[in-house]
């Protein structure tokens, strides 16, 4: 075994320390930690990937020498490397673009947990991402949604905490729903690792034995990890835990918390029950569905709010819509459009997250859609980087949006009877994404004195907030990458995708 | 060689971006100061011309080498590969030079035109920031050689043009510009729906005369696939201003600066012509729709827009607004002549395209000088015009001719040709309901331009006439002119009294204004190597 493939179980467990270490240190040291936890398994991951990549193939890493059906297991492909390397790239940016909000806006004292809180996610995303033990999977479903709580309560005013319980109920409930699947599953196959459970329910599936519990076990797992990210009609709880939350929070929890559900509910697709069980099973036809209306019900809801942190909420929700959609198409084509997608809306929430703050940075806090007026020339960066994150979620060519549109469409093209549903509600929900993210930047771009607002005339220069400038850059450049370079990327994931089962 | 048709495309968008990135802040400082209308300092008016020198040659210069690679032969480039069979390519064909000639022609005219005109918008840098950025964008858009990247670069012009749209940033134009950008977008999504489509069902998306649809494959498909052609039709026919998508014209022509309206009227609307040729014409190929629905729906459509076109201008008093109605009207009849899919009544459109370019950029420009110079937006107000402005008004009468097509002027030819090939065609009751339209619609313009013309010369009554005149000298416009001119004595004689009577345009526009007449007229007179030139565009493609 090559010193490589102990850097999965590695990474999980230096990023679940480094919270312990963050809580005991200076709030300073605490913040150089975790940057530089976050960077080092941004690297570990990185060769991971080129290991995967290598090899061609995925591996198992037993933890313990327990060997199978009773031990449990780390497995690793190119998708699983992939996705940690992309994540840990958002996180970090995430961190480092919040990092003045989150100095300003959560208390000194706070300021450690919000470390630990980082630290707790990022190992329990990672744990998502590689396990084969579908019970480790339900724990780190559990620390992830603790995790995400605090980092949503952090900043301790009514309506944070307050959303805080609204994601906390509403998580719980998919908790609950997704460990009683996870008890059935287990009740029919007696198995909790991943690969034995398939097998059984192969099996399974020929005799036709237990046919309804194999039913339920589905749906629950499903509906669970639906409602825990934040699929139509289960949404109720984004806009204020995206918007009342401090800046970082609600980057990381948009473009990389629901991120890790999604891809908890692909694995249980692939490696769990099987992708043709689950075809048969209906529930992708319902997941279509909901994924359909999420894309326009979101969009619609964006178009009548006007608060722009609470917009890119609403914005998320149809994006979410988009992914599920993706499932629901039931082919490969179709999982690869939506992976593609969530690798295209964390890059481009977040840095829509980031650039909206600074926005409303110089327009004295006020997030209201006209207190906006011209701030695009006030914090020119944020401007920038706003009308271009809004121009990727339009889907104009050259950006990431473009791409995952036309993937959705293509994989819609191969199905039979959700062709023409899919193209009318990419249509709908694209003009709708154009409606309220155009007419956002051209009021970010409005001069105030002409449209008769007072507005707040302090102004940003790229000099007083390099680090943000850097942030945004770099969003900005990873949206173009996923944009213009986009097939070597799409030929890596239907690579792993095909070593994933 | 190849590359060098990334030049003309880059350096204007370069340079474009970099006016705007160093008007950013000298507009601030002047936002702050709340200044509506600057007074120039002697160091800004040094400024103002460095902008109009670096924009007016940053534009001759890409103009000049856009029309070098176009009409130095055939040439292709692949730029990259967006996905996988899918590359941003380009591809220099007739149509694309027909276009790219046209466009260039009249986007350097309109742009000596607005350095005067521009003085009294304001904010000049931005607007000829984008300006340039336009014109690399839409020769892009001539030299695609597939039809993805012309979809990129469709979406990248509607994006570019919107900010001259919203120029003034009242409340008005921005609503305009949103309905502008919506109109457009929903066009151009429905148009990506048909891309996708035909990426589907064509051998390949890259342009070639007669269509790359592979019957083989579309065989049993053919319904969807008319639904994709019909989706296209509609929806790049919203920036031609074709019905139903061509509400964005008349409410986004009189909010913008004249210059704007100008290039979104004869070059903008000509963009979504050029994107339903290449869609028809050489993507899917004439002879799958002849004889559908879809080819009855597109001259019904067609027809319906060039008459209710005409209609609604001839009842409108706003002159701007009287021009876009117009617009509506004649750019389908461009599409009228395409979709009875004859050579005659192709080429008959192709040559509409080039003249009604130069033609509405002619009406436009006089409308910009009447509001700029006498403060005059409305028709009613025009009484009497033409003792104070002679030489405009009698551009505008030329091109009016010419728009109503009265021999030997341009529009003339290509009505002529119109009508030729409508009839020539096998269409059924098209054939002739089709010139019969054209007709009518062809007296509408009539009545709704030359009243304008008679009136502006011989006033009905002469109290009338001393009222306008009253009211141009008091209005800021007269002072405006006075400024552009740069006449500090006509400035007093405006303020001072009102028996100073607007006075003629200045050179700075009157000139652009007069090249365009004339174009209007002689390429009526001296037609016959742009018919040769079209009739080789329509003999291969049909």
């Amino acid at each position: 075994m090559e010193l490589v493939q102990n850097f999965p179980f590695l990474t999980i467990i230096l990023a679940l320390f480094s919270g312990p270490l963050c809580s005991i240190l200076k709030s300073k040291a605490a913040k150089w930690v975790n940057t530089i936890v976050i960077a080092l398994i941004l690297v570990m991951s990185v060769a991971v990937l080129i290991f995967t990549i290598q090899t061609g193939e995925a591996y198992v890493y037993q933890m313990g020498h327990f060997s199978a059906p009773w031990g449990n297991e780390i497995r690793v492909g190119i998708l699983e490397a992939f996705m940690a390397v992309f994540f840990c790239v958002v996180m970090l940016l995430c961190m480092l673009g919040g990092r003045r909000e989150l100095a300003e806006e959560v208390e000194e004292t706070k300021q450690n947990l919000y470390y630990v809180m980082v630290g707790l996610l990022l190992s329990s995303l990672l744990a998502l991402i590689y396990t084969n033990d579908l019970f480790t999977a339900y724990v780190f479903v559990e620390i992830n949604t603790i995790s995400a709580c605090g980092l949503i309560m952090i900043r301790q005013n009514g309506r944070a905490i307050e959303a805080a319980t609204r994601y906390m109920i509403m998580s719980l409930l998919g908790s609950g729903l997704l460990l009683m699947g996870i008890c059935y599953l287990y009740d029919l196959t007696g198995h909790l690792l991943m690969s034995n459970i398939k097998e059984q329910v192969a099996l399974l599936q020929q005799s036709g034995e237990y046919h309804i519990p194999l039913l339920i076990a589905i749906t629950l797992m499903s509906v669970g990890l639906a409602i825990k990210s934040a699929l139509f009609p289960f949404h109720s709880w984004v806009p204020d835990a995206y918007g009342y939350s401090t800046l970082s929070s609600a980057a990381i929890l948009s473009s990389l918390v629901s991120k890790g559900y999604i891809f908890l509910v692909i694995k249980i697709f692939y490696r769990v029950i099987g992708f043709d069980v689950i075809r048969e099973s209906k529930v992708i036809n319902v997941l279509f569905v909901f994924g359909v209306l999420g894309m326009i019900f979101g969009s619609v809801n964006a178009i009548r709010e006007s608060n722009i942190r609470r917009m890119i909420a609403w914005s998320s929700v149809a994006q979410i819509g988009y992914i599920y959609m993706g499932f629901g198409l039931g082919t490969t084509a179709g999982m690869i459009a939506s992976l593609f997608h969530i690798l295209s809306h964390a890059a481009t929430k977040s840095m829509l997250f980031i650039s909206a703050s600074g926005l409303t940075d110089v327009s004295s806090h006020d997030t209201d859609f006209f207190g906006l007026t011209g701030s695009g020339y006030r914090n020119k960066i944020a401007g920038v980087a706003f009308t271009a994150g809004s121009l990727s979620m339009v889907g104009i060519p050259l950006f990431s949006g473009f791409i995952s549109k036309v993937l959705f469409a293509s994989a819609a093209y191969d199905t039979s009877g959700k062709l023409i549903p899919a193209m009318i509600a990419l249509a709908l929900s694209t003009l709708l994404n154009a409606i309220y993210f155009m007419k956002t930047v051209i009021r970010i771009y409005t001069p105030p004195h002409r449209a008769g607002i007072e507005t707040d005339t302090r102004t940003i220069t790229v000099r007083e907030q390099p680090q943000k400038t850097v942030v945004l850059v770099l969003f900005i450049a990873l949206n173009l990458v996923l944009g213009l370079g986009s097939q070597p990327i799409v030929n890596l994931l239907t690579k792993g995708l095909e070593m994933f089962g | 060689m190849g590359i060098w048709i990334l030049i003309p495309i880059f350096l204007p968008v370069v340079a474009g971006v970099l006016l705007l990135l160093s008007s950013a802040k000298a507009d601030h400082s002047s936002d702050s100061e709340g200044a509506a209308v600057p007074e120039k300092t002697a160091k800004s008016a040094e400024g103002l011309v460095r902008l109009h020198c670096i924009t007016a040659v940053v534009l001759v210069v890409s103009a000049v080498l856009a029309l070098l690679a176009a009409w130095s032969g055939d040439n292709s480039y692949t730029w990259f590969e967006l996905m996988e069979g899918i590359p941003i390519y380009f591809q220099i064909d007739d149509v694309g030079r027909l276009f790219v000639t046209v466009f260039s022609i009249a986007w350097v005219l309109v742009c000596f035109y607005s350095f005067t005109y521009m003085k009294h918008e304001g904010k000049e840098q931005r607007f000829f920031g984008f300006y340039l950025i336009v014109y690399g964008v839409l020769v892009a858009l001539c030299f695609s050689g597939n039809l993805v990247t012309l979809y990129l670069f469709y979406e990248l012009m509607t994006l570019t043009s919107m900010p001259m749209v919203l120029h003034s940033g009242t409340r008005e134009s921005i609503m305009a510009a949103l309905k502008y950008l919506f109109y457009s977008m929903c066009g151009a999504y429905l148009g990506l729906f048909a891309i996708f489509f035909l990426y589907r069902y064509c051998d390949t998306l890259t342009f070639t005369a007669g269509g790359t649809l592979n019957l083989a494959l579309a065989e049993g498909h053919t319904g969807i696939l008319l639904a994709a052609v019909m989706a296209a039709l509609i929806g790049f026919g919203a920036k031609a201003g074709m019905f139903p998508l061509h509400a964005w014209l008349p409410t986004a022509h009189p909010v913008a600066p004249a210059p704007a309206s100008a290039v979104l009227s004869g070059i903008i609307a000509k963009a979504g012509v050029l994107a339903i040729i290449r869609v028809v014409f050489y993507t899917v190929g004439a002879d799958f729709i002849r004889g559908t629905w879809v080819q009855t729906a597109w001259m019904s459509l067609a027809l319906l827009t060039v008459f209710m076109g005409s209609m609604l201008a001839f009842r409108e008093k706003v002159f701007k607004k009287r021009l876009a109605y117009s617009t509506v009207s004649q750019v389908s009849y461009i599409l009228f002549g395409l979709s009875v899919l004859s050579p005659t009544a192709m080429e008959g459109a192709l040559l509409h395209v080039v003249f009604h370019a130069f033609i509405k950029c002619a009406l436009f420009l006089t409308a910009g000088i009447f509001i700029c110079c006498a403060g005059l937006s409305n028709v009613d107000q025009l009484e009497g015009i033409g003792k104070k402005m002679p030489k405009t008004l009698w551009c505008f009468t030329f091109a009016s001719l010419a728009l109503i097509g009265i021999p030997p002027t341009s529009g003339f030819i290509s009505k002529w040709y119109l009508a030729q090939g409508a009839l020539e065609a096998e269409v059924g009751a098209y054939s002739w309901a089709g010139p019969a339209v054209l007709l009518l619609s062809a007296l509408l313009t009539a009545g709704y331009l030359l009243p304008i013309v008679t009136n502006g010369f011989f006033p009905k009554k002469k109290e009338q006439g001393e009222n306008v005149q009253k009211e141009g000298a008091s209005a800021h416009g007269a002072a405006i002119t006075a400024h552009a001119a740069g006449n500090a004595s006509a400035a007093q004689a405006a303020d001072g009294s009102s028996a100073a009577a607007a006075a003629e345009a200045p050179l700075g526009m009157l000139i652009p204004l007069a090249v365009f007449a004339a174009l209007a007229v002689l390429l009526g007179v001296f037609p016959n190597p742009l018919i040769r030139f079209v009739s080789k565009i329509a003999a291969a493609v049909l």
